[in-house]
C-alpha cells in the first residue's frame, strides 16, 4: 500500500486488545491511556514524515489538541490535530493534510486536522470556547517547535490568563446546558460517562479553570489532601469504566447502558448478579457526585471572588448576628476561623442563619465546614442545641430542600446522620427507580417544599391544602428524608428502616409520639399506594382495614403526603393522574371514617373483640371466620353471643336456615335467625313474623363478609302463644326460603283479624330521610312512624321491591313509634343515587307509613 | 389472529394477569388509563371543599392471540375481572391482519 505505516488495521486491533489485556487498564487506567496515546503519537508522526517527504515541505508545526493533547486517549476517542503555519504557504497545506490523514483513516482512527496560522488560531481561541479549551491541552508533536512556542506563549498570556471570570462564566453556561440534556431519566439510568453531571468533562472544566486562574496543572493544589485523594480515586474509577466501555463495544461508546453495566461489573470484580451491578453503580454515582462538586466548587470560586475594594468595604457593611457570625451581601461570614473547631455545634447554627437571612454558603464557608467535619461526633449528634436547630430549619420550611442538598453535598448530612451514608449512591437495578436512594430522598423533600409553596395548587389541590395544615411539618420532612434509610441493608427495607428511624429519633430526643409516628410512616410507607392500586376501594372492608392499620387522621394525612413525595421523586413519569385519583379516593374515604368519629369507638371495640374471640374460639374456627366479621356486627354483640353465632353459622352448611329463640316471660322473646344471605331475605323474615302475629320491637340484621346473614329480633306476642307462633314462624320461613310457597300466597290465605286489640293512641306522623352523605358505601334510610303489626314487613318489602339490598338494619320501637335505620345498596352494590330514584323510594316508604292510618 | 383489549378495575389486574399466564399467554401490554362509562366519576367533600374524581382509574390490557385461544382468553378475563358491581369494565376483540417481530422479521403466528 502506498501509505503504509508498517501496520494493518487488524494488526492495530490486535495491539489494542493485547494492550488492554496486558496493561493495567483496571489498576492504572490513566497509565493505559498514556500508553495508547504514545502508540498513536508514533503512528501520527510516521504518517506526517511520509507526507512531508513526498511533498514540497512548507514549514509547519503539528500539534495534538483536546484529550489527545492531554495524552489521555481512550481507545476509540477522536484524535484532534492542529497544523500551525506561517501565513505565506497556505496553498501547500491541503495535500499535506490529506497525505497525513489517509493512512490514519485507513487504520480506522477517527482523526481530524485543522490548519491555522498563529494569528488565526489566537483570534479563534478568543471567540470560540471549544477551540480555547482544546488549545489549553495542546501539545507539540512534530515540525517547527518555534511555532509552537511562540503560539503557546501568546495564547497563555493574551487569552488564557485574561478575563478568567468570563471564561468561568462561559464554562458554567456550557456545563449547565450539557447537564440539562443529560438530566432526563434515561440518561440517569444509563449515564454518559463523559458528558453527564459529574462526568469526565466536568473534571476537565475544573482543571481548565484552575489552569487559567492559578497557572498550574496541579488541580489538587487547591484541595485538602483527603479530598484530592478521593477525587483522584473517583477519576480513576470513571476512566476504568470508560476504558471498558470502549473495549467491550469496539467503538466510541460513552453511555453506560444496562447491557454494558451487566458486562462491566464482573470485570471490575464486583459480585455477580444485580447486587454487583448495584454496587458498581453506587460507586459510579459517588464518584460523579465528587467530580461534580469539584467542578462546581472551582467555578464558584472563580465567579464569586469579589474585587479587593468590595471585600474591604463589606467589612464595614456587614451586620453582626451573634459573636460568631455576621451577614453581608447575601452571605454569612465567620468572624473567627476557629469557631467550628472550638464549638462544632455552631455548624448547625450556620445553616439556620443561612435560612433566616436567605444567604448562600460561599466557598470559604464550605472550606471551613469541610475542615470541621471530623469534629462531628456522637456528642454533636446528640446535642440538644444542634438537634433543636436542625428541627427548627425543617419546621420553618423555607429553602429546606436547598439547605439539605448543601448539607449532603458537603458530607455534613452523613456525618450528622451516619445512617444516611449507607444510602448514598445506592441504586436499584431496574427501570423504575431513576435516582440513587440519597438523591431520591432529597428530591422527595424538595417535592414537599414545592407542594407547600403552592407549585401544584392547580393540579393537586387537596394535597396542597393538606400540607399547609400540618401541625408538625418537621416530622413529615424528617421522615421523608429518612423513609428509605433501610435500603441496602439485609431484610425488608421498610422494617429495617423503621428500626433505624427509631434510633435516630432517640438520638434527636424526639418525643415518644413523634418517634412512634416516624417509625409507623417508614414501616408502612408503601402501604397507601399498594392499597390504592391493588384493592377494591368500593369495598367497605378495604377502607376499614386500611383505616384500622393507619389508626388516626393525623397519621393518614402524613402517610398521604409521604406517598405523594415518594412517588413524585421516583421520576418525572411516576406520578400519574391515575395514581393521583386512586390515592385521593382512598384518602377521602378513610378520612370520612375518622372524621365521623364512629370509627374510633367501633375500631377499638373491634380490636378488643378480636382479641377476646381469638382466646375463646378454637384457632381453626377463628382463622376461618375472623376476617369476615364486620365491625358493625362486632360492636353489637357480646363475645359469648358471637361464639354462639359462629356455631350456628357452621351448621347452616347442612341446614338451610337455623332459628333459635329464648323467651323469659312468655310475651317477649329474642329470636336469632342464621342463613345464607339472599336478596329480599329481611322482607321474608318480617313477612313470616307478621303472618304469625309476632310484633317486631327491635331487630338487628347483619351480613358477614362470607355471605352469611345473622339477624336477631326482639318480638312480642300478647296472646301468650309464643311457643306455637314461633314454631309456625320457623316452618313458614323454611318453606319460603326453600321456595315451596310464596309469601303472597301465605298472606292471602291467612287474611284474618290479627288478634290484637285496636287501642286509641296518639297518632305519629311518618318521616323518611334518605342519606347519601354519611357513608361512602351505603345509602342510609332512616324512618320513623306509627307502629303496627306488619309495618316492618311492608317497609322491608317496599325496599326490596325498589331494588334495594339491605346490609344492615337497626329496628327499635319507642312506645307506639318505630325508629328504623337501614343501610342499603342497589343490586349492583352501589348507593341509591339520582334524584329520581331517591324521591321514588321516599314516596313509596312514606306511603307505607301512612297507608293504614284510617283503618286502625 | 385477534387483538383483545380489556379495560378492568385496577385491583383486578394481577388476577387477570396471573389467570392469563396460567393459560399460556406469552405477552401482554398493560397501561394505566382513566375514563368513564356507566360508572361516572364522583365528587368527594373534605372540610367543605369539593374534590372531583371526574375520570375513573382503570387498567387496560392488550394482547394478541391466535384464533383458537380467543374464546378461552375472553372467558378467563371475564371470570378474573368480575366483581358483579358496576364498573367491572369491558372486553373488545379486533381482527388483526399481520404481526411482525421486528428483531427477526418473523411474521404471523410465529411472531406472537
Amino acid at each position: 500500500m502506498q501509505f503504509d505505516l508498517g501496520i494493518t488495521r487488524n494488526g492495530l486491533r490486535e495491539i489494542k486488545t493485547r494492550m488492554a489485556r496486558g496493561a493495567p487498564s483496571h489498576r492504572a487506567p490513566k497509565e493505559f491511556l498514556r500508553q495508547y496515546s504514545d502508540l498513536v503519537d508514533g503512528l501520527v508522526r510516521k504518517a506526517f514524515w511520509k507526507a512531508q517527504s513526498e511533498l514540497p515541505a512548507p514549514s509547519v508545526c503539528l500539534m495534538a489538541v483536546g484529550g489527545y493533547g492531554r495524552g489521555e486517549l481512550a481507545l476509540y476517542s477522536d484524535i484532534d490535530l492542529l497544523l500551525l503555519y506561517s501565513s505565506s504557504q497556505k496553498e501547500d497545506l491541503p495535500p499535506l493534510i490529506e497525505k497525513t490523514l489517509y493512512p490514519l483513516w485507513d487504520l480506522g482512527f477517527d482523526v481530524s486536522c485543522s490548519s491555522r496560522s498563529v494569528d488565526e488560531c489566537l483570534a479563534m481561541a478568543q471567540s470560540d470556547l471549544y477551540i480555547k479549551t482544546g488549545l489549553i491541552d495542546g501539545r507539540y508533536l512534530d515540525g517547527e517547535y518555534e511555532f509552537f512556542r511562540t503560539f503557546y506563549d501568546l495564547f497563555t498570556k493574551r487569552i488564557l490568563h485574561r478575563n478568567v471570570r468570563d471564561f468561568a462564566a462561559a464554562l458554567r453556561r456550557d456545563l449547565q446546558q450539557r447537564h440539562q440534556k443529560y438530566e432526563n431519566p434515561e440518561y440517569v439510568l444509563e449515564p454518559n460517562v463523559k458528558e453527564a453531571r459529574g462526568g469526565l468533562r466536568d473534571f476537565q472544566v475544573g482543571r481548565w479553570v484552575i489552569r487559567a486562574r492559578h497557572k498550574t496543572d496541579r488541580w489538587d493544589s487547591i484541595l485538602f489532601p483527603d479530598q484530592s485523594r478521593a477525587l483522584d480515586r473517583s477519576l480513576e474509577f470513571l476512566w476504568t469504566v470508560r476504558n471498558e466501555l470502549h473495549l467491550l463495544s469496539g467503538r466510541r461508546q460513552d453511555d453506560l447502558t444496562f447491557e454494558l453495566q451487566e458486562k462491566i461489573a464482573p470485570l471490575l470484580e464486583f459480585p455477580s448478579g444485580p447486587q454487583g451491578i448495584e454496587e458498581m453503580m453506587r460507586q459510579y454515582h459517588l464518584s460523579t457526585q465528587r467530580l461534580s462538586s469539584f467542578a462546581e466548587g472551582v467555578l464558584d470560586r472563580a465567579l464569586s471572588e469579589p474585587g479587593r475594594m468590595k471585600r474591604f468595604l463589606s467589612v464595614f457593611k456587614r451586620k453582626r448576628i451573634d459573636p460568631h457570625f455576621a451577614a453581608a451581601h447575601g452571605e454569612i461570614h465567620l468572624l473567627d476561623p476557629v469557631t467550628f473547631k472550638r464549638d462544632p455545634a455552631q455548624l448547625m447554627k450556620l445553616f439556620e442563619y443561612c435560612q433566616t437571612y436567605q444567604a448562600r454558603i460561599d466557598y470559604r464557608m464550605e472550606e471551613a465546614i469541610l475542615e470541621a467535619l471530623p469534629f462531628i461526633d456522637d456528642r454533636f449528634q446528640t446535642s440538644q442545641a444542634v438537634n433543636q436547630a436542625f428541627l427548627s430549619i425543617l419546621r420553618k420550611g423555607d429553602e429546606v430542600d436547598g439547605i439539605l442538598k448543601k448539607m449532603h453535598e458537603l458530607g455534613f448530612l452523613s456525618r450528622y446522620i451516619p445512617e444516611y451514608a449507607e444510602i448514598e449512591g445506592r441504586v436499584h437495578y431496574d427501570l423504575y427507580h431513576v435516582h440513587p436512594v440519597d438523591v431520591h430522598s432529597l428530591l422527595a423533600v424538595e417535592e414537599l417544599i414545592k407542594l407547600r409553596e403552592g407549585a401544584y395548587q392547580e393540579k393537586i389541590p387537596l394535597l396542597s391544602s393538606l400540607i399547609k395544615e400540618m401541625e408538625n411539618p418537621e416530622i413529615l420532612l424528617l421522615t421523608t428524608l429518612l423513609h428509605d434509610i433501610g435500603k441496602g441493608l439485609e431484610g425488608d427495607h421498610s422494617i429495617v428502616g423503621a428500626e433505624r428511624v427509631g434510633k435516630i429519633a432517640d438520638r434527636m430526643s424526639l418525643s415518644a409520639e413523634e418517634k412512634e409516628m416516624m417509625m409507623f410512616l417508614v414501616n408502612r410507607h408503601l402501604f397507601m399506594i399498594e392499597t390504592a392500586s391493588r384493592r377494591d376501594l368500593h369495598d367497605e372492608g378495604t377502607i376499614l382495614h386500611f383505616a384500622r392499620e393507619v389508626g388516626s387522621l393525623a397519621r393518614l394525612k402524613m402517610l398521604y403526603l409521604l406517598s405523594f413525595a415518594d412517588i413524585k421523586a421516583v421520576g418525572p413519569e411516576a406520578w400519574t393522574a391515575w395514581k393521583d385519583s386512586l390515592l385521593m379516593e382512598l384518602f377521602l374515604k378513610t378520612s370520612h371514617f375518622f372524621e365521623k368519629g364512629e370509627m374510633r369507638s367501633s375500631l377499638l371495640k373491634e380490636e378488643e373483640m378480636m382479641r377476646g374471640l381469638a382466646k375463646s374460639l378454637p384457632p381453626e374456627v377463628f382463622s376461618r371466620y375472623a376476617e369476615d366479621l364486620p365491625a358493625r356486627y362486632l360492636s353489637c354483640y357480646a363475645i359469648e353471643q358471637i361464639t354462639h353465632h359462629l356455631e350456628m353459622a357452621r351448621s347452616i352448611e347442612t341446614e338451610q336456615v337455623l332459628v333459635e329463640w329464648e323467651s323469659t316471660d312468655g310475651i317477649h322473646a329474642s329470636v336469632t335467625v342464621c342463613t345464607k344471605d339472599r336478596y329480599g331475605l329481611f322482607a321474608r323474615i318480617a313477612g313470616s313474623m307478621f303472618l304469625n302475629r309476632l310484633n317486631i320491637l327491635e331487630a338487628q340484621i347483619h351480613t358477614w363478609g362470607n355471605g352469611i346473614a345473622l339477624d336477631t329480633f326482639q318480638v312480642e306476642d300478647k296472646t301468650e302463644e309464643m311457643e306455637r307462633r314461633l314454631q309456625q314462624f320457623k316452618s313458614d320461613l323454611n318453606n319460603l326460603l326453600s321456595g315451596k310457597v310464596a309469601l303472597k300466597t301465605l298472606l292471602t290465605q291467612r287474611k284474618q283479624g290479627n288478634g290484637l286489640q285496636p287501642k286509641v293512641i296518639p297518632k305519629v306522623a311518618g318521616e323518611v330521610t334518605i342519606n347519601n352523605r354519611d357513608s361512602d358505601f351505603y345509602t342510609i334510610v332512616e324512618l320513623s312512624g306509627e307502629d303496627r303489626l306488619g309495618i316492618l314487613y311492608e317497609i322491608t318489602q317496599a325496599l326490596t321491591d325498589s331494588g334495594s339490598d339491605i346490609h344492615f338494619a337497626r329496628i327499635s320501637t319507642l312506645g307506639n313509634r318505630i325508629v328504623d335505620v337501614f343501610y342499603v345498596q342497589d343490586t349492583w352494590g352501589e348507593k341509591i343515587e339520582g334524584k329520581e330514584k331517591v324521591e321514588h323510594l321516599k314516596r313509596s316508604l312514606l306511603g307505607h307509613l301512612a297507608s293504614r292510618e284510617e283503618t286502625t | 389472529m385477534k387483538k383483545i383489549e380489556a379495560i378492568v378495575k385496577p385491583f383486578k389486574l394481577d388476577e387477570v394477569k396471573n389467570a392469563l399466564s396460567k393459560l399460556g399467554v406469552q405477552g401482554m401490554t398493560v397501561s394505566e388509563v382513566r375514563g368513564f362509562g356507566r360508572q361516572k366519576g364522583h365528587t368527594e367533600v373534605y372540610r367543605g371543599a369539593e374534590y372531583t374524581i371526574d375520570f375513573v382509574p382503570k387498567s387496560k390490557i392488550e394482547l394478541i392471540v391466535i384464533d383458537e385461544l380467543v374464546t378461552q382468553v375472553i372467558e378467563t378475563i371475564e371470570r378474573a375481572a368480575k366483581t358483579g358491581k358496576i364498573g367491572d369494565g369491558k372486553i373488545f376483540v379486533f381482527p388483526v391482519e399481520e404481526v411482525i417481530r421486528i428483531r427477526t422479521g418473523e411474521r404471523g403466528r410465529d411472531a406472537i
